[in-house]
């Protein structure tokens, strides 16, 4: 029954945002860039003839997606709560028998689809790069499930932006800041010299734990990261959203 | 003070404070179930906040409340998905606010309810404002909730679509029990058997429209026209009755004499007054009393 209704509400949503341009122009303009990106990796790789295809194509592609989103996931969860809030449709769901956590999740789960729908069309890349003979299956599976792992990160940051206020841009502007400022958090790192604490700060950024699932490593704390990641943006915005009633 | 079976809703002692100031300081009031019951103030007497408190959207800051059945809530916006049909939008609406599976039957009998048959498979946002207002009533009402609370209804929409909202709010009226706010006195006094009339957050009278009226009326209005009224007919009349004040205004045009008069409450006085203004040098032509319409009340009482 708890699945079953937030399954209502990711229905309406997928509905809503596969009947508006919105997801068909981003994913338009995430294929063209993955695209020429792509190509030009596949030209390059002719000349690198000591690196494997997996080095000159795969890796640096997958990075690029990964860094795409950073853009895109904002733009997609900007509406989540700012346009039911602006619209004044937010307490009609929060008047139901939908708990908040249940609603938060429905969100998540369309805007992951949405991502999922975006992604799908990379997967002509490794397919292309079969025809030539390539065989990396185990690099590309990790690589993707880095991809999801990370684009859930994101979007759960963006769920709570939106969950702030009824102004989509701000929601996204916001959004943007806190996923690129955790991302530059690495940086910080040259400034100690404190062996512990550079660790500590490499580890809460996303990007080291993504590095890990591109280069085919799946490793149990990246995983740990990433569910608790998701889980405090959670917790977040289910504080906001209750902040209604303080 | 009708006994608890028949409330549908009791409010006792709520309070309600935001920082910086007090919305709703310890209002009670109670609706009688099957009632259209009128919710009255001035724009930011706590109005909204009251209904919201119901609805159980937000809690209050202290006091109780106890709503019988559940609730149907129309706020002052209508929370409406503009790029949905109506029939999806009801649909969507009744999955999420009902334990029933697919009950598609109920949004077809609200769709007809409420008159939308001719526009269930157009977009919300296309529709016009009168219509999406009937969108936002069929929304409240259609996982067929014991008690509907409409915030503002009749607010921005035209008279024909004003008067079409009130024959639906009527006809609601049979199966639920209504609270309606409204700024439209004249709404209230049509469809209201009861009201409650808030101000800074306070309850300034509640109970039957008709014993309300009944009791702030301490003075009579009479308006009469006559044929011809002299100075010594004035006088005369003056020393006969209890008379507050007699304003005469002669209509030359007509060849009648306009005479508003302000009589002490006594309903014998009307009596004896047409009495008087029928004498053949007079020459009563029309004579009524003016009754206290709601205007009058609502200014006299948030004063």
């Amino acid at each position: 029954m708890y699945f079953k209704k937030i399954m209502i509400l990711v229905k309406k949503e997928l509905k809503d945002a596969f009947f508006s341009p919105l997801i068909y122009i981003l994913s338009g303009l995430f294929c063209f860039m993955m695209g020429w990106l792509f190509f030009n990796y596949l030209l390059q790789a002719k000349t690198l003839t000591t690196a494997t295809m997996t080095q000159a194509v795969i890796t640096p592609i997958f990075g690029n997606i990964n860094f795409i989103f950073v853009f895109l996931c904002p733009l997609l969860s900007m509406r989540s709560f700012a346009e039911e809030k602006k619209q004044s449709t937010l307490d009609l769901l929060l008047g139901s028998q939908l708990s908040e956590m249940q609603i938060i999740w429905g969100k998540f789960i369309s805007n992951l689809i949405q991502i999922i729908f975006m992604i799908s069309f990379t997967m002509v890349f490794p397919l292309i790069l079969a025809v030539s003979g390539y065989s990396d299956w185990a690099v590309v599976g990790s690589s993707y499930l880095g991809v999801l792992f990370s684009v859930m990160a994101y979007l759960a940051v963006g769920l709570f932006c939106s969950s702030l206020t009824d102004n989509q841009i701000v929601a996204s502007i916001l959004t943007f800041c806190l996923i690129l400022g955790s991302m530059l958090l690495v940086i910080t790192v040259n400034a100690t010299n404190n062996y512990l604490l550079a660790l500590i700060i490499q580890y809460s950024t996303v990007p080291f734990h993504y590095e890990g699932f591109v280069k085919g490593m799946i490793r149990s704390y990246s995983i740990v990261y990433f569910f608790s990641y998701v889980g405090f943006f959670f917790l977040l915005t289910l504080k906001s959203l209750q902040s209604r009633k303080w | 003070m009708a006994n608890n079976a028949e409330l549908a809703i009791e409010i006792s002692k709520l309070s309600k404070a935001y920082p910086g100031r007090n919305a709703l300081n310890e209002i009670s009031f109670s609706v009688k179930k099957g009632s259209i019951h009128g919710f009255l103030g001035p724009n930011g007497a706590g109005k909204s906040t009251t209904m919201k408190i119901l609805s159980g959207l937000i809690p209050p800051t202290s006091g109780e409340f106890k709503v019988n059945g559940r609730v149907g809530f129309l706020p002052e916006h209508p929370p409406l998905y503009l790029n949905m049909t109506v029939k999806n939008y009801l649909e969507f609406v009744l999955s999420i606010y009902s334990d029933k599976p697919k009950n598609y039957a109920a949004v077809e009998q609200v769709i007809s309810k409420t008159g939308l048959s001719s526009v269930e498979e157009r977009l919300i946002g296309n529709l016009s404002k009168g219509f999406q207002q009937r969108v936002g009533i069929a929304q409240a009402i259609v996982h067929s909730p014991e008690m509907i609370i409409l915030d503002e209804p009749t607010v921005g929409l035209d008279p024909v679509a004003i008067n079409e909202i009130r024959a639906l709010i009527l006809e609601l009226k049979k199966d639920h029990t209504i609270l309606f706010s409204s700024h439209q006195l004249h709404d209230v006094e049509l469809l209201c058997s009861d009201i409650t009339l808030i101000n800074h957050g306070e309850i300034v009278v509640t109970g039957p429209l008709q014993s309300i009226i009944e009791g702030i009326k301490t003075r009579l209005n009479i308006k009469a026209k006559v044929e011809s009224f002299s100075e010594t007919d004035r006088t005369k009349m003056m020393s006969h009755f209890k008379l507050e004040s007699v304003h005469v205004v002669r209509d030359v045009d007509q060849n009648q004499v306009n005479l508003e008069i302000v009589a002490l409450a006594d309903e014998k006085i009307k009596k004896e007054l047409s009495r008087f203004l029928s004498q053949e040098n007079i020459g009563l032509l029309e004579f009524t009393e003016v009754k206290i319409d709601l205007e009058e009340l609502f200014n006299k009482m948030v004063k």
